[in-house]
């Protein structure tokens, strides 16, 4: 593959601000280098590869915490780092996975191989019949979809992963994108040639040989000109992993003309940490759509960022997230127009039950240079309770005078006289309130291809019942 | 009060990203002439006051509005060097407070808060600002709403031309137990020049579940359909945006009763008499 | 403009313009993003005349008004239009607002900051290249609002921001007099009009006509404003078609009648 790296072309400019993340406290967490060079040692990574990981550590051990956000001081860093040392190893056992994350199970229907999975016990699920079709037809399109790991391995796409591998998100970016470089392991890589359009959606659920757990896996997708695909991440069954910390990674290169869409839902169980960075470069005419359910987890960091490098390229994002009780969930999405006639999209909403604290934090950075863009952002958010909160963010930072920025946001309640008319027509006041949310998130479902869409509409069923472990 | 060196100003309610640098402003102020001003009403009272700020100024307003009461506050900023402001108010039951302010220019770092404490009480904002070359303005406002169906209004508008720099950070903060409240922000900016740098940072922050905030803002050029409509007349382009930036500083400016006032700020804006 | 004008079109053809055409449209396609709407669409009103061009909802009527004021929400892909003997298939609104075109629109826009009265004040300056004594113009600006029965205080009101959907179309029939073009293509102006109201609008447009031998152009698909006006011809148009042609009498008939006879004809 004759790439040249194509974030030589990324002002710089753009990365300088991580330097300035440095008010918040440092964390101490005993990762030290022999652990490290262990993990290197296990996944027999190539020489730049350990290099790569020596010198995130240090940057990690320099970094300072955000000192805005969510707290992240119940995070068990010791206990992070006793994970890391058994390397990975899934040790969990059946019994020890708490009983709400069962019943959950249970309630969504589950199989009782996959849940034995997505508990952290035992093999990754790999559903056998459907997976193989999944993967001739991929094979036949010209897909490459594969493990990262083996892939780093691989002559045929060991130089295009280097060049490609956290330049988007280079270990500098903040503290656990650092601690990220370090530790990752596990997590995907997908190439699409020119002008290959996958008409199937990728599910990173349906992987090769699932290596490594899935709290620090990164994933790697690259389309070249003109290429369409559609990638789905994670599922609405809550995910659980005793270590607590999901600090993963997820860099997009889109090329000329392609159009990629990222669809997420993301229900970690309600003891993690997530701290995941996303990041999509798109180039001329090229397209991302991020289409985003956040469900689960106790902290979430999430701030997918578009930065559209190319003149004519369109960054849309769609997103949905659910706080419920002990949750806080700082999310929202970045993005930089950097180049002329590019163009912008946020739709999100937001709600808040039970104590939950939902924060809508978004940047809209207009260059100099992105003459002619235009960008629409709109946000919503819906209060249940009296007991939770919702804060809404945005910053627009506007270098030139030929551009289109508009920006809404309305927060509410549920309307009584909505309630009242659906409980005219026979529905009990709690299905009301959850048809009515369900009704609220259709930004989201109605882009999602249909299983997910029931799944995520179940999801919210279940959290306005308030029995999701 | 006054405290030596550098000080942060305008501390945004909820930080967030660093790199965006809207987080607070800094200034020293040691060498400002400092005023202060209690404007107090007492309850069922009308009060209007209204103020021409110059440069080197430290100006410090307290507003108190007793029961039923009603305040409005003009100032007028008339800035070529630097400025420092601060207005803050507490309005008790049904006390109203009207609020206008007109930025021409200069490096400013102006401050807003108004305490809803009261039931019913209400902020009404109107803003504008017609910036050029140097200037600066750093503008943080914070509506707090405690007390029950408490109702804000905020209304920004503005001008940027040169190299002027401006940030502007509006915040409704919806308090536990503010039932029933209303807050509503916008904030219309016309970029005129190449140079210009806008931030624009509408918060809404909210604990409480019966209430109805919105905020919009709208940023860059005059809107396509508005040209359409304009051209359509025979106005041609270069005029429209000179006509719909004054309009935007004309809304502001109609607020403002005091004829002499007026007639002083299209002065200023090199405005002179219409009646040719 | 001198009345003996010919025009020689680009590209080595040469047309003759008639010197009483005012508006002529040459096969006419024009299109937004997503579809075309016009399908070469020809048409020409001469001056002096009232004609009527009349199709159902989305047959395309209001594109052909907007696209000959020069709205950037439609592309010309094909063909041409002049006015007055000049090719104006280019050129931007303002331009057009100056070589004697009007468009009343169907959804008048709302424009706070600026008053009504100012801004005809600074759209006539434009349109006479004279500014007119601010007393002198408003008393013209009275004088127009009493013939429409407007209330004085619509002057000194933001620009539409408020006003009903009637009381909107009747500013535009206001702006319509003071700014006296040679063309007013007027765009389902009575739709929303009380009875009262169309009979104001059309007293305007009569009092329009009587002052500058203006030549009206009325977009409707069913219009009580045609009754009461000499009207010289009809174009009927169909899913971005001219499907039939005829004088006054033939708008009159579909008034009585409907579309249906004359769609189905003239779609083959």
């Amino acid at each position: 593959m004759k790439e040249k790296t194509q974030v030589a072309d990324i002002d710089r400019s753009l990365y300088d601000f991580r330097y300035e993340e440095n008010e918040g406290d440092f964390l101490d967490s005993g990762i030290t280098p022999e652990i490290i060079k262990a993990i290197s040692d296990e996944k027999n990574d190539p020489d730049w590869m350990r290099e790569f990981r020596l010198k995130s550590l240090e940057i990690y051990s320099r970094t300072k915490m955000v000192n805005w956000g969510p707290s992240i001081e119940g995070l068990d860093v010791d206990n992070i780092v006793t994970y890391i040392r058994q390397k990975n190893r899934m040790n969990t056992d059946w019994n020890n996975v708490p009983d709400d994350i069962k019943e959950t199970f249970e309630k969504l229907g589950i199989p009782q191989a996959e849940r034995e999975s997505l508990a952290g016990v035992g093999a990754q699920y790999d559903s056998e019949l459907v997976y193989h079709n999944v993967r001739r037809e991929v094979a036949e399109s010209g897909v490459i979809y594969t493990d990262l790991e083996s892939a780093i391995h691989d002559p045929k796409y060991a130089e295009i992963i280097k060049s490609h591998f956290m330049k988007l998100v280079p270990p500098t970016d903040h503290k656990f994108a650092a601690l990220h470089g370090a530790v990752w392991s596990g997590g995907s890589f997908v190439y699409v040639p020119k002008n290959v359009h996958l008409d199937i959606p990728l599910q990173s659920y349906f992987r090769l040989n699932a290596k490594g757990a899935g709290q620090f896996e990164h994933t790697l997708i690259i389309l070249e000109e003109g290429a369409y695909l559609h990638f789905i991440e994670g599922c609405s069954a809550p995910k659980y992993y005793e270590a607590g910390l999901h600090a993963g990674c997820v860099e997009l290169y889109v090329g000329k003309g392609a159009t990629l869409r990222y669809s997420t839902i993301e229900n970690w169980s309600k003891n993690m940490y997530n701290l995941n960075t996303k990041r999509a470069l798109v180039q001329e005419n090229g397209r991302i759509e991020w289409v985003s359910g956040s469900f689960g987890s106790h902290v979430s960091y999430l701030y997918p960022m578009s930065i559209l490098n190319g003149r004519g390229a369109r960054a849309e994002f769609t997103g949905i997230t659910f706080a419920g009780e002990g949750q806080n969930l700082d999310t929202g999405a970045k993005i930089i127009h950097n180049a002329p006639e590019t163009s912008s999209y946020m739709n999100t909403k937001s709600i808040s039950k039970s104590g939950g604290i939902s924060t809508f934090r978004s940047a809209v950075v207009v260059k100099e240079n992105a003459v002619g863009s235009k960008s629409a952002v709109n946000c919503e958010s819906l209060m249940l309770d009296r007991i939770s909160r919702s804060d809404t963010v945005p910053v627009m930072d506007i270098r030139t005078k030929h551009c289109d920025v508009g920006h809404e946001a309305k927060i509410g309640r549920i309307s009584d006289e909505a309630v009242f008319y659906l409980t005219s027509r026979g529905l009990s006041e709690e299905e009301a309130k959850a048809m009515i949310v369900r009704g609220f998130a259709d930004n989201v479902s109605k882009e999602l291809p249909l299983e997910y869409a029931v799944e995520m509409n179940n999801l919210i069923g279940l959290e306005m019942k308030g029995s999701i472990g | 009060m006054i405290i030596m060196g550098k000080q942060k100003l305008n501390i945004l309610p909820v930080p967030t990203y660093n790199w965006l640098g809207v987080n607070y402003a800094e200034r020293d102020i040691s060498e400002y002439e400092t005023a202060a001003e209690v404007i107090s009403a007492a309850e069922n009272e009308e009060k209007t006051c209204l103020f021409w700020v110059d440069d080197n100024a430290a100006s410090e307003v307290s507003i108190q509005a007793s029961e039923n009461s009603y305040v409005k506050l003009v100032q007028v900023f008339d800035v070529k060097g630097q400025a420092v402001s601060k207005v803050s108010a507490e309005l008790a039951d049904n006390g109203r407070f009207e609020l206008v302010q007109l930025y021409l220019g200069g490096d400013v770092v102006s401050e807003i808060d108004v305490k809803l404490d009261g039931r019913k009480s209400k902020f009404d904002a109107s803003i504008g600002y017609k910036l050029g070359d140097s200037d600066k303005l750093d503008l943080n406002l914070i509506a707090d709403h405690k007390g029950r169906k408490t109702e804000s209004v905020i209304a920004v508008k503005g001008v940027l031309d040169g190299d002027a720099v401006k940030t502007f950070k509006g915040t409704i903060d919806f308090k536990n137990g503010a039932v029933g409240a209303k807050g509503a922000e916008q904030e219309e900016v016309l970029l005129l020049s190449e140079q210009a740098v806008n931030k624009t940072v509408p918060l809404i922050l909210c604990a409480e579940e019966d209430v109805e905030g919105s905020h919009g803002a709208s940023i860059g050029r005059v809107d396509e359909k508005h040209i359409f409509y304009m051209q359509s007349r025979g106005i041609p382009e270069e005029k429209i945006t000179e006509l719909m930036a004054q309009s935007k500083i004309a809304q502001v400016v109609n607020k403002i009763d005091n004829e002499q006032t007026v007639k002083r700020i299209l002065g200023r804006l090199g405005r002179g008499d219409d009646n040719e | 403009m001198p009345y003996n004008t010919f025009i020689k079109a680009a590209a080595g053809s040469e047309r003759k313009i008639k010197m009483s055409e005012l508006l002529k449209i040459e096969n006419l396609t024009v299109s937004t993003e997503d579809k075309e709407l016009l399908h070469g669409v020809s048409l020409s009103v001469g001056k002096v005349e009232t004609h009527v061009v009349m199709g159902h909802n989305g047959a395309g009527k209001s594109t052909l008004g907007c696209t000959i004021m020069g709205s950037p929400e439609y592309t010309v892909t094909g063909g041409k239009i002049y006015f007055d003997g000049e090719d104006i298939t280019s050129l931007s609104a303002d331009k057009r607002a100056k070589a004697g075109i009007f468009l009343s629109f169907q959804n008048p826009i709302e424009i706070p900051g600026i008053t009504l009265s100012e801004f005809l004040r600074n759209a006539l300056e434009q349109v006479t290249g004279k500014r007119m004594k601010l007393w002198d113009f408003k008393k013209k600006l009275a004088a127009a609002m009493e013939l429409l029965e407007m209330d004085k205080s619509y002057a000194d009101r933001d620009l539409n921001v408020g006003f009903s959907g009637g009381e909107k179309k009747k500013a535009e029939i206001l702006q319509l007099l003071i700014l006296a073009p040679k063309l007013a293509i007027l765009d389902e102006t009575d739709s929303g009009l009380d009875v009262d109201a169309v009979k104001t609008v059309s007293k305007g447009i009569e009092e329009y006509r009587k002052a500058t031998d203006g030549t009206i152009l009325i977009i409707t698909h069913n219009s009580k404003l045609l009754e009461g006006l000499k009207l010289d011809k009809t174009h009927v148009l169909a899913d971005g078609r001219i499907v039939r042609e005829g004088d006054g009498t033939l708008a009159f008939d579909i008034l009585e009648n409907g579309f249906e006879k004359y769609i189905t004809e003239g779609n083959i």
